[in-house]
């Protein structure tokens, strides 16, 4: 089922540590490698400058009071598809990111796993 | 005999001026006139004398020549009671005219009349003196004019006919005039702003305190809008104006948002107002100005966006929490193979933030204290079970979700396995706030007097969530030590970060 994410490393920017703990066993479940979970955004930056091994990424869309779209375009710069995650619904995103994978808190696994594969452009079974 | 000569020469005058003089008794009867009055009259002398002067002049069939005789009458008796002059600028009155074929009838003619008592050597009165220009073919002529450039966007929109109707009620000219200034009174005390705007170039004909407020200009009266008021350029205002003084259709702004430049000031102001623009209308019909009204509704605006900011941040706590407690569940349930056990440790863990939510309510979610987060967390193991040693110290919401929960995982934990499972033992919690430049809080939870301790071969959800809260939630460090004689966590954090928002 999950075949296309097994061993993908993906990068969980999320701020609030059960919320984190949820995606990582929701990732591991499905056979991938949580790496983080970052709570800031100015880790997030460093990791995604320093780890040359990120598959894809799950981004709190407002992590410590900050948005994280910043990540978001160093992401896209390197290709590095991702996922975003908000609880404002389907209105929290601005224009410039409309039509980006998300995923609405609270989440299933199912969810995660459709927009995962949808990011990295994985036919689900 | 100078003073006869006198007499007799004012005699003459009077009987050759042009202009015609008559002469009443207190009683309102002829007592005398000129030629010039019997001209303008069309009457003999003796048709006149000793008759009373409302027995000539009936003012026609219509309302207005009764109103104009009520005008004259009232003009006598104030000059009657007063001992003083009175003035008729204007009135209407049609003339009996007799054609060749000895048919009457009444042709209109204005005058312009002054009513002046003459006093006997007792100071009383014993005539009065009518001085009368007949100004007929001035009024015509300025009746005729269609267009009438004088009349003012002001005067036209005090009552409508108010300054009309004054032109032929003259007796109630000065009432008129209180009326006016009332007028203009209440619109420079109304609490919303107030403008008349007069002309295409919409001049400040009047405003009020409230329009010079919210403009934050005083000298602005005389000048076109464009001048006046240079900060409105390229917001749509003076195309606005424009258009309701060309088309004379009214515009209705519902909370636009307008910026002001105050006088003197290099800080632009906005505002937010609900307003009307209202042509004003000549007797023609012709738009000669516009009322501008309206009111500041900038706190009712900004009010309506706090809300909606509030919604939103309530619906993304609520999705927050969502998500928080679907981890919980998540997460018990994994360590939690029985349903009933399940369901207790899961529902302890609601409880927990259910309490931290009641307690940061109570301070409008401001944030909350460490001993009442603690006292809550602790209280079900009873009073004298945990000693709790530490100054006040404010928490903010963030800091005292986590540290609730943090403090509910450990209770449970020495409820089940430490000091709080044998009746003898004691948890002591102390916390200080070391390094007031940048505040780290420092808290020791020590259990003591419970079984012997052995470190936990795999490490539970409680465990987890302590140190991952601690680490990643209030980025601070947590050391749990499973000492032999008793457990001991050991918390550092940070108090001052910039954030403690929760995304």
């Amino acid at each position: 089922m999950a075949e296309g994410l097994t061993g993908r490393r993906i990068l969980v920017v999320e701020d609030e540590s059960l919320v984190a703990m949820l995606l990582e066993t929701i990732l591991e479940d499905m056979g991938a490698i949580p790496v983080g979970a970052i709570a800031t955004v100015d880790e997030a930056l460093e990791v995604v400058a320093d780890d040359p091994l990120l598959d894809a990424a799950l981004l709190d869309v407002n992590v410590a009071g900050k948005e994280v779209f910043p990540v978001a375009e160093a992401l896209k710069a390197k290709g590095i598809p991702f996922v975003f995650s908000t609880g404002y619904g389907e209105g929290g995103l601005p224009d410039h990111w409309r039509g980006q994978a998300t995923i609405q808190k609270p989440f299933t696994e199912d969810a995660v796993k459709a927009a995962l594969f949808k990011a990295l452009g994985v036919a689900q079974v | 005999m100078r003073a006869l000569e006198q007499a007799i020469d004012l005699a003459a005058a009077f009987e050759a001026s042009t202009n015609p003089y008559m002469l009443l008794t207190p009683d309102l009867r002829y007592a005398g006139m000129n030629a010039a009055y019997l001209t303008a009259v069309g009457m003999q002398r003796d048709q006149l004398i000793g008759r009373p002067i409302f027995d000539i002049f009936t003012g026609g069939e219509d309302a207005e020549g009764e109103e104009n005789l009520r005008q004259l009458k009232a003009s006598f008796e104030k000059v009657l009671t007063t001992g003083d002059r009175d003035h008729l600028a204007l009135i209407r009155f049609a003339m009996p005219v007799t054609d060749a074929n000895g048919v009457t009838t009444h042709e209109e003619r204005f005058w312009s009349a002054s009513h002046t008592p003459l006093h006997d050597a007792a100071g009383n009165i014993v005539l009065i003196l009518q001085h009368t220009s007949d100004i007929t073919e001035l009024e015509r002529l300025r009746r005729s004019r269609d267009d009438a450039p004088l009349v003012s966007a002001l005067d036209m929109i005090l009552g409508g006919g108010v300054m009309t109707r004054a032109h032929a009620v003259q007796e109630d000219n000065r009432r008129l005039e209180t009326e006016r200034n009332r007028l203009v009174e209440m619109f420079m005390q109304a609490p919303g702003f107030v403008a008349i705007l007069s002309g295409p170039q919409h001049v400040f004909q009047l405003h009020n305190d409230a329009y010079a407020r919210i403009v934050g200009r005083g000298d602005i009266a005389g000048k076109t809008i464009r001048e006046a008021l240079p900060d409105l350029e390229g917001q749509g205002y003076f195309e606005l104006l424009d258009s309701v003084y060309a088309t004379g259709e009214p515009y209705e702004g519902k909370g636009a948002s307008v910026t002001f430049r105050p006088e003197g000031s290099d800080r632009d102001i906005s505002r937010n107002v609900d307003f009307l623009y209202q042509p004003i209308r000549d007797g023609a019909g012709k738009v000669v100005g516009i009322f501008v009204q309206g009111h500041d509704v900038t706190e009712t605006v900004h009010a309506a966006q706090r809300q909606k900011l509030m919604i939103d941040e309530l619906n993304h706590r609520v999705k927050n929490t969502l998500a928080t407690i679907q981890s919980i569940a998540m997460q018990t349930a994994r360590s939690h193979e029985d349903p009933k056990t399940f369901a207790e440790s899961f529902q302890a863990r609601l409880m927990s933030l259910s309490h931290t939510h009641d307690l940061l309510t109570r301070s409008h979610w401001e944030g909350a204290d460490l001993r009442a987060v603690l006292e809550h967390e602790t209280a079900a193991h009873g009073p004298t079970r945990i000693v709790l040693n530490g100054p006040p110290l404010a928490l903010g919401p963030a800091a005292a979700l986590s540290l609730g929960m943090i403090f509910h995982e450990l209770a449970t934990n020495a409820a089940k396995y430490g000091a709080l499972s044998d009746p003898d033992g004691r948890v002591f919690v102390d916390w200080t706030v070391a390094n007031q430049a940048s505040r780290t809080l420092k808290v020791i939870w020590r259990e003591v007097g419970g079984p012997p301790v052995e470190a936990p071969t795999r490490r539970g959800f409680g465990s987890r969530l302590i140190e991952r809260n601690v680490r990643h939630d209030l980025a601070g460090e947590a050391k749990l030590s499973y000492a032999s004689d008793g457990f001991i966590a050991e918390f550092s954090i940070p108090l001052d970060r910039d954030s403690q928002h929760n995304g």
